[in-house]
């Protein structure tokens, strides 16, 4: 049986009906990630899986991720599998614990049957920078289109139908940017709302734990599992955690929607703003009122150098741990100096070091007012606009990218508007910490895109109501690259 | 020329909590290295901080000692830098917002009391402790993240004495209020100095040489002295003091030169964005400090209002177990300058005889307090109760059970037990005349009696000899 494009309910019902069992669930999910041919892979838990199929305690399977195959980023700490978030400086790392989310998904039964690719340390939005190199995109047969970053490997093993959910991280769209290019649900909620306890940091003011999955209810029993105050992460939030499910459902009849204008504005691909419009007008027709928001041109181009230089700054220190010192793969020298000089030196890619340097230099005493600080600033100004702009919407909406996915050798303008606010501007969801999730509305020469849709903290059942009304006007969901 | 030199201290005070400053660690001393450590210790990556709360507890109950400005809202910075024994490359520490600002702390010196500014107090974590060998070095994270508080004082001290005054007095402060053992031999209390010359009358500040490795309130007094020569001699000659850090090398008793300072490290602070900020209610703070140990100044007050002497409550409080041990064996109700005396005498004698300290000694508190309790109430004389302290020093068992197992139980006090069965007899004179007229019962009445007057405790042989013998002379 195929079960490639089932969603986590159809799964879930068909091992209540004993139509399947988890063993046969997982081993056709670790054949088919053995199969792939995108580099979506780290390493697969072939042995680690099936041990825990065996040990399922079966008065568990009413939960929903009962015998249902994950994939897990490989920037998620998880004991006794190699996790390196696919840079050499951790070749060899086998942590001793596993991130708060990953007990939480197998305590619900979930089973890990991969690790996956990503841009080296979550750092890059293309997915060709780790150390395994380019992840490719399954929608493009080819090979020649990027599936985007960082969460590339996530975003191709569901893509591929390989597991009906995998794990990202997004810091500045990781996930939502990927989940555009392939046809996806990604979902980023709120800062605060998932514990990122054994997320490896890239940009701690930023980083969010996100997923992906092929449909909007999916994605919000899975929050039902994974949200909730984590004793180990302080940045976690004690608020209550409602059943997101509850209302998906339910009318959008008066609900308020903004287009954010200027970044459709500074688009220029017709056909996609032209889908982008239409789905518009389908809420409209569901009974929401949808206008266009201005949001400052000029707070929407700083969204970019703001993020660079804060992700930079924060993402030396965090990534100053891997010295060779206590863990992956060291370098020797003659003195520590020379160990963790030599360690840096050879474990991390030019491009890791490229930030690095941005970082530093943006928060040396001499450079601080006018990069780092200025950046905090900037930070504060943009939330205030969009904060402002969730006191009148219920959600903000834009295409979540300019393009389809784009091929490997395109070269952006980094100065043109394009660029600096519709291909960028998803960061001012991790700004804000503001639940934020991308779904598919349209196809391009049979590549996918999406629209993203963001509301205020906390605001998930609310976004995920609106997410859902969007599916139900396009009808595209449980998307799967091979069935094109 | 005649100069003056300008002393400002930095300290650091490791805080004897339950866990890590920043992580469930357990904080240690002396565990075998490498075995009090947690994945966040190691900065094993995904690993995120948590604040302990009694370590904020504690840095406000000192900077509430130190007559310090406290912030109510807890902020920490990370402070940049690449070195072996710091685990994440970065301490969380609290550079922009010290909890505690603006106070001071008043010394006594052979001049007369003398006051001194200090500037901060902030909390942050210790690092990995190292051991250098000629060709490796060993690293122990059982120290990485013991909860910090740092001291740093103004540059208010002008001589060794005065700096040795000041770090006696932190000292008190931090041992008194249980923050820490405030153990310099043992790293527990840690002072770096930095100290310049200028000439007397003179506005600007000399070059500052700071000193390391300063292990107890002696050698801060020998290497600011040694110090303050080794400059006058370079600065009477015309030469020019390098800035640099140096150590005080105990075997020859003078700073040796460590390292000379380049330009100061720029440690590209920035917020520490996985703990947000924390409001701390004016009730939290206020709790802190009603809730907070008593200072030595203010015990001394105390025992001082018990009757007892200057001299014996300067004893008391010499040594801080030994006092600890006094308030609670005070809470047993007993009589204070009593147990001052037991505590001063013979506890300090077992002490001494078995080399041991308070905090070994098997009689607990509050049964030496039961035992002064008995003694008070003439339950047991001074010296039955002296047997009984001597049984309890092995067993520390209660008091009373030890009364009972050596049969000194009853009123065995011929005196005591006379003067009850006298006045029993003064209000039964018809039991007297039913005796003397040959009825025997009578006296079982008058026994009786002194048994329900003594609870039963009086030796009844005893009280039946007394009877008659009063009886007789009646």
């Amino acid at each position: 049986m195929n079960y490639r494009n089932l969603s986590i309910t159809e799964l879930h019902n068909l091992l209540l009906e004993d139509k399947v069992t988890p063993l046969e669930l997982v081993k056709e999910a670790i054949k088919l990630a053995k199969e792939d041919d995108n580099n979506a892979f780290e390493y697969i838990c072939d042995e680690e899986a099936l041990k825990k199929v065996e040990s399922l305690d079966s008065s568990k399977k009413n939960n929903l991720f009962y015998g249902i195959p994950v994939v897990v980023k490989d920037n998620f700490s998880t004991k006794d599998i190699p996790t390196t978030a696919s840079s050499n400086i951790l070749n060899g790392y086998v942590p001793i614990f596993s991130a708060e989310v990953v007990e939480r998904l197998e305590a619900q039964g979930a089973i890990v049957i991969a690790k996956s690719t990503l841009d080296e340390l979550a750092m890059g939005g293309t997915g060709t920078s780790g150390h395994k190199g380019t992840t490719f995109n399954p929608w493009d047969k080819s090979k020649t289109r990027l599936v985007g970053g960082s969460s590339c490997g996530s975003a191709a093993s569901v893509a591929k139908g390989i597991v009906p959910f995998a794990l990202g991280s997004d810091t500045g769209d990781s996930v939502r940017k990927p989940a555009s290019y392939a046809g996806l649900v990604g979902f980023k909620p709120t800062w605060g709302r998932i514990s990122r306890y054994g997320l490896f940091p890239f940009a701690t003011s930023l980083d969010h734990v996100a997923y992906f999955t092929r449909n909007v209810s999916d994605a919000a029993i899975s929050l039902n599992v994974l949200a909730g105050h984590d004793d180990k992460d302080f940045s976690s939030s004690f608020k209550e955690v409602p059943d997101y499910s509850k209302h998906l459902t339910d009318s959008i009849k008066g609900k308020k929607i903004g287009i954010i204008k200027g970044v459709v504005n500074s688009m220029s691909d017709k056909d996609i703003i032209a889908v982008f419009n239409k789905t518009a007008e389908g809420l409209k027709e569901k009974g929401a009122i949808v206008e266009e928001v201005e949001i400052d041109e000029k707070l929407l181009k700083a969204i970019f150098p703001t993020y660079v230089i804060i992700s930079c700054a924060e993402s030396t220190s965090n990534n100053a741990n891997l010295d060779g010192i206590k863990f992956g793969a060291r370098v020797e020298g003659d003195s520590f100096e020379e160990v963790m000089t030599n360690t840096r030196t050879k474990g991390f890619s030019r491009l890791i070091k490229r930030r690095f340097v941005i970082g530093a230099y943006s928060l040396l005493r001499e450079n601080a007012d006018e990069l780092f600080i200025r950046a905090q600033k900037c930070r504060r100004l943009i939330v205030d606009a969009f904060n402002k702009a969730f006191e009148s919407y219920d959600a903000l909406i834009a295409p979540a990218a300019p393009s389809v996915a784009p091929e490997f050798a395109h070269k952006s303008d980094a100065l043109d508007n394009e660029y600096l606010i519709a291909d960028n501007y998803m960061a001012y969801g991790n700004m804000g910490g503001y639940p934020s999730i991308t779904l598919p509305i349209g196809f391009k020469d049979k590549l996918p895109f999406g629209i993203n849709l963001t509301a205020k903290p906390f605001d998930e059942v609310n976004l995920l109501n609106i997410a859902n009304a969007v599916e139900s006007v396009t009808g595209l969901k449980d998307l799967v690259a091979e069935d094109r | 020329m005649e100069f003056e030199a300008i002393i400002g201290l930095e300290i650091h005070v490791e805080m004897k909590t339950k866990s890590k400053m920043f992580s469930s660690g357990p904080v240690s001393f002396g565990e075998d290295p490498n075995t009090r450590v947690n994945p966040v210790d190691m900065a094993f990556p995904g690993t995120m901080p948590t604040v302990n709360k009694q370590a904020v507890i504690n840095a406000i109950r000192v900077s509430n000692a130190l007559h310090m400005d406290i912030d109510d809202t807890v902020i920490f910075e990370r402070k940049n830098y690449f070195y072996s024994d710091l685990p994440k490359g970065y301490q969380i520490t609290q550079q922009f917002r010290p909890i505690g600002s603006n106070g001071y702390l008043t010394i006594e010196t052979s001049n007369g009391p003398k006051k001194i500014e200090i500037e901060r107090l902030h909390m942050e974590e210790d690092t990995c402790k190292q051991l250098h060998s000629w060709d490796f070095s060993l690293l122990d994270y059982n120290r990485a993240g013991i909860p910090l508080i740092e001291i740093v004082s103004r540059p208010d001290m002008r001589n060794g004495e005065e700096a040795a005054k000041y770090v006696e007095k932190i000292r008190s402060i931090v041992t008194f209020l249980d923050v820490s053992d405030g153990k310099m031999e043992e790293g527990s209390l840690r002072c770096d100095v930095n100290i310049s010359l200028r000439e007397v009358g003179a506005t600007k500040f000399g070059t500052k040489v700071e000193i390391k490795n300063l292990n107890s309130l002696n050698n801060i007094q020998k290497a600011i002295d040694f110090e303050i020569s080794r400059q006058s001699i370079i600065l009477e000659f015309g030469g020019q003091i390098e800035q640099e850090t140096r150590r005080f090398d105990e075997g020859s008793k003078e700073t040796v030169l460590m390292r000379v300072k380049t330009d100061a490290v720029d440690y590209k602070y920035f917020t520490e964005s996985n703990i947000a900020p924390i409001k701390l209610s004016k009730e939290f703070i206020e709790d802190a400090i009603k809730t907070s140990p008593e200072l030595a100044e203010t015990k001394l007050e105390r025992y001082k209002s018990f009757g007892l002497n200057d001299y014996d409550s300067n004893l008391l409080i010499a040594d801080h177990d030994i006092s600890n041990y006094y308030d609670q064996g005070v809470k047993s109700g007993c009589s204070p300058k009593l147990l001052a005396n037991w505590i001063i005498g013979d506890v300090q004698s077992v002490l001494n005889r078995d080399c041991i300290s308070i905090k070994e000694f098997k009689i607990t508190p509050e049964n030496l307090g039961k035992l002064v309790l008995l003694i008070e109430s003439n339950k047991v004389s001074n010296k039955q109760g002296r047997d009984i302290f001597a049984e309890m020093v092995n067993t520390n068992e209660d008091p009373e059970a030890v009364m009972n197992k050596l049969g000194i139980s009853q009123v065995s006090d011929e005196d005591e037990l006379r003067k009850v069965i006298i006045e029993i007899l003064d209000v039964n004179e018809q039991s007297i005349i039913d005796y003397k007229n040959g009825k025997g019962r009578a006296i079982g009445f008058i026994v009786g009696q002194v048994m329900k007057k003594t609870q039963g405790k009086a030796n009844p042989a005893l009280a039946n000899k007394i009877i008659l013998e009063e009886i007789g002379r009646r």
